[in-house]
């Protein structure tokens, strides 16, 4: 009995890490904050990652959500959390936006990034009953109509409404953008005939989609979505629409060095797993594990990209 | 083939592991839901990452136990200490702990018992028999039909709310403006906030309620000089209701199992609505409206049966669709995904025996409750009563705080919780009704988004007559605000004339 004792600590010093300070980093459970409720993407995902993460540091990883006011109460949470390591969260692209179009904000200069999640391309769908079965045609008709055809999307802000103003700004569109609180809401219109398209990402319509309920006319990303690749790009189509969400792990900024390591580190090692990208591929989810430096980069690129689409929109009341 | 499937699906539903799984759910749904402020959506939050490591069917026996046991628990807290433990069981307070305070209070949970088991079968057997029928009604409610069935809804509250019109519609405005707090759903500005980030996020109704009943009822406690004149008397022995009695209240029942499970089916609207229609349905078909509110069977049968029969209707747009009805099959869909499953309307033809596991998940769910809740749950919660009356108001109040922190993780809900338990028993000593509040300040933010986006797609008001629906349900709703008073001036009228015709 004694020996196993033995052995078993033994057995754990080993697996700790042992270089630098840090060798004491993880010592008790990690707080993940969701900034919207359970059950939703950011959730899903975040569950995802922290089931395994847990696995690989070794301790517990809790998942809280916090809903409200958009997504902002979570950030806002995990900004003002202790920068210990022990709070990292799930940071999507409306935390990016919300930097220019909200009061009293949480800035990305509040956060650390530690690693990319992956991008969640936007898609413009139509419903089965439209008469659109292209993309030329869906541009055509807009055109032709300037505000009128509704298109269900997010609240503005939101990332289904950027990528709606990203669209209308790169083709010249005027459409009749219409807000519902989230995915679930917009695709039950988009079925409904309450709008006529939606500019959600792939997964939320795809099973629709087989189903013959609504066509998907594009996708709005640099390659076809792992999905459906059948259905081709708006730029296969000869038009430059890159637009969508995106997920990031990141933390309360002014991390240590080597705690940011280790959970960067960590996070990059479940994110690159086999098994776990089959099991995310599954749910829908597109996989892109980069470190914390391509991270940031990629931040900043879309932050470069939305900014002018929210000002040409009139959405900026907190300025760069 | 049928036969296989089923026989595996029985095999899979009925061993000693699925079983131990429904049990537990059962008994963690029949506490959480209790516990005022602990909404199912929270119980199933909660449990999620249980499932993490369990076979899809398992975790989904175990996600719709909690689910079932915790919406019937909600009334547990109502009947007992006026506080509702889940929102739909706002209307079971009314009638509920009225009789409870007759001392059958153990009578009045086995009510609550029966007519929800009662609504959740019969919930369950139009899911099973009718969902994609059903599904594509569901369908066809766009923003305008929406925005009338919740204008419906509150002029069905204003009509069932006892007491002085005038006060009752004053609260329900102030209800309504409560819920223009925080940030605008159409344009996402930031409305009445005080210029505070935390009130951006809006007034939850959870911390509303839990401040509205159960608070303001700590308060009105406390004030009362005679501590043993305020306690609820406890309960006598025999709980279970005779056949006779129960026997009349089927109808009811029947009709509240069917406004619930069709109400539950629209995507969003939620079991406040679905409660508030059955309630006020039954009220206006009584002979003796003026009972309702004094503590009878039938004021508890009719939201219970609604509200257990909504977690049936709730599952048709997910089971069909794949879409959530609401945050709670919000939580399932996530279980499915979080399993590398993305339910849609393939569901049916590429997963039926997971269909058939749910279906069967759920009806051992609902069995599992009657016999948990009827042998060991009431018999415990009516221990409650025991306790001394300062006890159980210092706990309670723990419990309120505790809950109203813990929807949102946020620290201004217990401002809020604490800010609406001082304006509940204002309401309270000023013989203003509170449920008309609550009630705006749950349906006010819902009618406002529906109504403000059916003008953004169709831009003209008249649109709501074009639509049959909509217009049936806004012409309903009108007869029921102004027939009544139209009603009592003509009789007044009459009176009036039989006067000075007699006079003369």
């Amino acid at each position: 009995m004694k020996l196993i004792k033995t052995l078993a600590f033994a057995a754990m010093l080993n697996a700790l890490p042992t270089h630098g300070m840090a060798q004491s980093f993880p010592e008790g459970p990690i707080t993940w904050v969701v900034n919207w409720p359970a059950g939703g993407g950011q959730d899903t995902t975040s569950r995802l990652v922290a089931e395994r993460l847990s696995g690989v540091l070794g301790v517990p990883i809790v998942v809280e959500n916090y809903d409200g006011a958009g997504g902002l109460t979570g950030m806002r949470e995990l900004a003002g959390a202790d920068a210990d390591g022990y709070t990292i969260g799930m940071l999507g692209s409306s935390s990016v936006i919300q930097q220019y179009t909200t009061d009293e904000p949480v800035m990305m200069d509040q956060l650390e990034v530690l690693s990319f999640f992956g991008p969640d391309p936007g898609a413009l769908t139509v419903g089965a009953d439209t008469p659109y079965k292209t993309l030329d045609e869906y541009i055509a008709a807009v055109k032709e109509a300037p505000g009128d055809v509704p298109n269900g999307n997010d609240p503005p802000g939101g990332a289904s409404y950027i990528s709606a103003a990203i669209m209308e700004s790169a083709l010249g569109l005027e459409l009749n953008k219409v807000p519902y609180g989230g995915y679930a809401p917009t695709v039950t219109a988009l079925l409904g005939g309450e709008v006529e398209s939606a500019t959600v990402p792939v997964p939320q319509v795809l099973e629709h989609a087989a189903a013959g309920d609504v066509r998907i006319l594009g996708v709005m990303a640099g390659s076809r979505h792992f999905l459906a690749p059948e259905i081709p790009t708006f730029a296969d189509q000869g038009y430059e629409v890159f637009a969508g969400d995106f997920r990031a792990v990141v933390a309360p900024a002014g991390l240590p060095e080597d705690v940011a390591k280790i959970l960067s580190d960590a996070l990059v090692e479940v994110l690159s797993s086999e098994e776990f990208v089959a099991a995310a591929n599954a749910a829908g989810y597109m996989i892109e594990p980069l470190g914390a430096e391509a991270a940031s980069a990629r931040i900043s690129a879309f932050d470069e990209q939305v900014y002018p689409v929210l000002q040409e929109a009139g959405l900026v009341t907190n300025p760069k | 083939m049928i036969h296989d499937l089923f026989t595996t699906i029985l095999a899979d539903l009925f061993n000693p592991y699925s079983l131990f799984l429904a049990l537990t759910g059962v008994v963690l749904g029949l506490v959480f839901g209790a516990l005022p402020g602990v909404s199912s959506t929270m119980a199933l939050a909660v449990m999620l990452p249980f499932t993490y490591g369990m076979e899809t069917p398992a975790a989904m026996t175990l996600m719709l136990a909690v689910f079932f046991s915790s919406v019937y628990a909600g009334s547990v807290s109502a009947i007992l200490l006026n506080i509702p433990g889940t929102p739909g069981a706002m209307i079971t307070l009314l009638d509920g702990h009225s009789m409870a305070r007759k001392g059958k209070a153990a009578e009045a949970m086995a009510y609550a018992l029966i007519a929800s088991i009662f609504g959740g079968i019969i919930g369950w057997v139009i899911l099973v028999l009718l969902a994609p029928v059903i599904a594509n009604y569901a369908l066809k409610f766009g923003s305008a039909e929406y925005a009338a069935v919740v204008f419906f809804g509150l002029a069905l509250v204003a009509y069932a709310s006892s007491g002085d019109t005038l006060r009752g519609l004053a609260a329900g405005a102030i209800g309504l403006i409560v819920g223009l707090v925080g940030r605008d759903k159409i344009t996402d500005v930031p409305r009445f906030t005080f210029g505070t980030a935390d009130l951006q996020g809006g007034i939850d109704i959870i911390p509303l309620a839990i401040g509205l009943f159960g608070i303001a009822e700590v308060l009105s406690l406390l004030t009362r000089s005679d501590d043993d004149a305020s306690q609820v008397p406890e309960s006598p022995a025999r709980t279970w209701p005779k056949w006779t009695a129960l026997r009349q209240e089927f109808p009811t029942a029947l009709r509240g199992s069917v406004i619930g499970t069709f109400v539950g089916a629209i995507p969003a609207a939620g079991s406040a609505i679905a409660v508030a229609l059955a309630y006020a349905c039954e009220k206006r078909l009584s002979k003796k409206p003026e009972t309702f509110g004094t503590g009878i069977p039938r004021g508890i049968v009719a939201p219970e049966a609604a509200n257990n029969a909504c977690v049936g209707g709730a599952l048709i747009p997910m089971m069909t669709l794949g879409i959530p009805g609401d945050s709670i099959t919000a939580v399932l869909i996530g279980v499915l995904l979080l399993h590398g499953l993305r339910p849609g309307p393939g569901l049916f033809e590429n997963q039926p025996d997971l269909i058939i596991t749910i279906y069967g998940a759920l009806f051992v769910a609902i069995l599992l409750t009657a016999l948990v809740a009827g042998a060991i749950g009431i018999p415990v919660y009516r221990k409650i009563l025991a306790i001394p009356q300062r006890l159980l108001t210092a706990g309670v109040l723990i419990l309120c705080l505790l809950g109203a922190f813990s929807v949102r993780n946020a620290a201004i809900d217990v401002w809020v919780a604490i800010f609406f338990g001082a304006v509940g028993f204002s309401f309270i000593r000023l013989n203003i009704p509170v449920l008309p509040l609550a009630f705006g300040a749950v349906l006010g933010p819902l009618l406002e988004e529906n109504l403000r986006r059916t003008l953004l797609i169709h831009r003209d008001i008249s649109v709501f007559f074009d639509r049959p629906i909509s217009c049936v349900l806004i012409m309903v709703s009108l007869a029921i605000l102004v027939l009544p008073a139209l009603f009592s001036l003509i009789s007044k009228l009459r009176t009036v004339r039989q006067k000075t015709s007699s006079g003369v």
